[in-house]
């Protein structure tokens, strides 16, 4: 029944235009990232350009593209479909028709989770795939430079891939935990969306301000900038670790919260 | 139309019930938008629901189904207590609350298999055929392959229904169905009521069309207020609702001074006089408007529709409060 419901939640969430136009938006990055780097050529004092010194490291343009992306655009999209998945089903009355067949309420919020969750997956992985080829196209792969400076196999570089498609998309769905949280209160899809990046965006500013730094590890935007560790030979897992561990109370936090608003709702 | 259970009301509490609630009270901060609400409703009856706007039929009804928690008061559906039993009960509850509620970029068959993903009730090969049943049912068959987006407000209503009858249902509880319907349409739903009634599924429907109710229904709840003012079976609520005389006199003075005196309740009406039988009877209302010099030229039996005793139901709480002399009963004798 559960895996029924889930994928009934997936093909509701891919047939929305709105999520295919969204993916369309996201696999754009890499490409024009990958694009761009191609064009700027050369330096002009004749030293090697962006293009000279990535020549052969298109695998790292998908680091690159989610690494840019979760700073905003990713956590745009976990809300959108954080938003349309309670705010927007309330809107159109249909979350009555779902409360009502029935679901309980708190196995809907996990159908919610789940769907927001494989989405993510999809998006991330998806990019990362458009940008391993992008980058292939482009710039060529030979294997993988490091921030340490060595380099790694093509092979080992895929993997790092991976584990980083793996780390941005929990950033990501934490943050969507949140909107849910937010979504469960509202009828309003926007009012979500608008608090979401309201809040992803005032982080960021709070972590600007040094006088500040006893809040920063309190922000999810702040465990960002360590997860590039992936890019460093050997990896050190303290940054990461700390990361995902902060992004972990996140989705606990906006979970709690969407289950405790959604069993006394009335809807 | 003969109910499967001729027991009378009175002995209503004896028989098996489909849904009942006890003290139902519900505030939405300051406002009391339901109070006292004791409702019943008997297995195999299709019991109308009737009230003004506002009166709290959809918030009663939201509550049945486990939508809204109630401020006070108990409720039984299917024989399970909610919150708790939901899960049990709500299977076989089939339901058309506040209008349909549809995804606008799914086609109408769609969003029904949407809905059939999460009935527990249907296996998942069934489903194609539960639903194409469905929307065969509702006559939407020609346009279910359609966005909803492009459905009339007509259609809306069918693909509510729809989703409300994918399943074989004990209870089907449906708010306004014949909202934005036409004729033709609203004849439908009758037909549909009546089939399940039929096949022994119980159906709650809520309307403010009166002929609607009278038509279909064999109980009808009244509510006025955000209370259940009547409630019973249809035509012993059209009797105990008492009957009147339409008097046709010239001399309406002295015809009710008459009345007066011999403990009759009367009043002015048209073109005579409207003579409460409560206690009394026809002959003997006649009796004592002859004898005191009137001259009666007509007397008719004022038989109450369900029109007019909804109109008594809830003009009389008006009255009470003090907030009404407006005599609204302006139907004439049937």
């Amino acid at each position: 029944m559960i895996t029924r419901q889930f994928g009934s939640e997936v093909r509701w969430m891919l047939r929305r235009p709105r999520t295919l136009i969204g993916l369309f938006g996201l696999v754009l990055v890499p490409i024009i990232i990958s694009f761009g780097i191609w064009t700027a050529g050369d330096g002009d004092s004749g030293g090697p350009g962006l293009a000279g010194i990535l020549k052969g490291n298109g695998l790292v343009v998908p680091i690159f593209t989610l690494f840019l992306s979760i700073n905003l655009l990713l956590p745009l999209v976990a809300s959108i479909w954080a938003a349309d998945g309670l705010a927007g089903e309330a809107q159109h009355g249909t979350l009555r028709g779902l409360l009502v067949a029935p679901v309980s309420r708190v196995r809907l919020l996990f159908v919610k989770l789940f769907g927001l969750a494989a989405m993510s997956l999809f998006a991330v992985t998806l990019m990362a795939v458009v940008g391993i080829i992008a980058g292939t196209a482009f710039l060529g792969t030979d294997g993988m430079m490091t921030l340490s400076g060595t380099t790694l196999d093509t092979g080992e570089g895929l993997v790092r891939i991976a584990l980083f498609i793996v780390l941005i998309t929990f950033q990501m769905v934490s943050i969507g935990a949140v909107a849910l949280a937010v979504s469960s209160t509202t009828e309003h899809p926007l009012v979500v969306q608008a608090a979401t990046m309201t809040t992803i965006i005032v982080f960021q500013v709070l972590g600007q301000f040094s006088s500040l730094d006893w809040l920063h590890p309190f922000l999810i935007t702040t465990g960002f900038p360590g997860l590039l560790d992936v890019m460093r030979d050997p990896i050190p897992v303290d940054q990461i670790w700390d990361s995902t561990l902060l992004a972990g109370c996140y989705l606990l936090i906006g979970t709690g919260l969407a289950a405790m608003r959604l069993i006394t709702k009335d809807s | 139309m003969t109910t499967s259970t001729s027991a009378p009301v009175t002995a209503g509490k004896s028989t098996a019930v489909a849904a009942r609630t006890r003290g139902l009270r519900k505030e939405y901060g300051s406002t009391v938008a339901v109070d006292r609400v004791d409702l019943e409703l008997p297995e195999g009856a299709v019991l109308g629901m009737l009230g003004p706007n506002g009166s709290g039929k959809t918030t009663t009804i939201r509550m049945l189904l486990g939508l809204v928690r109630p401020t006070q008061g108990e409720i039984e559906l299917l024989g399970k207590p909610l919150p708790d039993g939901a899960e049990q009960a709500l299977p076989h509850v089939g339901a058309l609350v506040e209008g349909p509620g549809f995804h606008p970029f799914l086609s109408g068959r769609e969003n029904l298999i949407r809905c059939a993903a999460f009935e527990p009730l249907l296996d998942k090969r069934d489903i194609k055929q539960a639903v194409e049943d469905a929307v065969e049912r509702v006559g939407l068959a020609q346009a279910a392959h359609r966005r909803y987006r492009g459905y009339s407000l007509g259609m809306k209503q069918r693909l509510g229904l729809a989703a409300a009858l994918l399943v074989p249902r004990k209870l089907v509880v449906l708010d306004e169905p014949t909202n934005g319907l036409d004729p033709a349409g609203t004849r439908e739903i009758r037909k549909i009521i009546a089939e399940l009634h039929a096949a022994g599924s119980t159906v709650l429907v809520s309307s403010h069309l009166l002929s609607e109710v009278e038509a279909t229904c064999t109980h009808v709840a009244v509510l006025h207020r955000g209370t259940v003012v009547a409630q019973g079976e249809l035509t012993e609520l059209l009797q105990a609702g008492g009957s009147a005389l339409q008097v046709i006199t010239p001399d309406v003075e002295t015809a009710l001074s008459a009345l007066r005196s011999a403990k009759i309740s009367a009043r002015p009406l048209g073109e005579g006089l409207r003579v409460e039988l409560a206690g009394t009877s026809a002959p003997q209302v006649i009796e004592t408007l002859v004898k005191a010099g009137v001259g009666v030229y007509e007397a008719t039996r004022w038989k109450t529709g369900l029109e007019e005793l909804f109109a008594r139901l809830t003009e009389a709480e008006e009255a009470e409060r003090g907030m009404s002399a407006v005599d609204t009963l302006d139907g004439g004798p049937r």
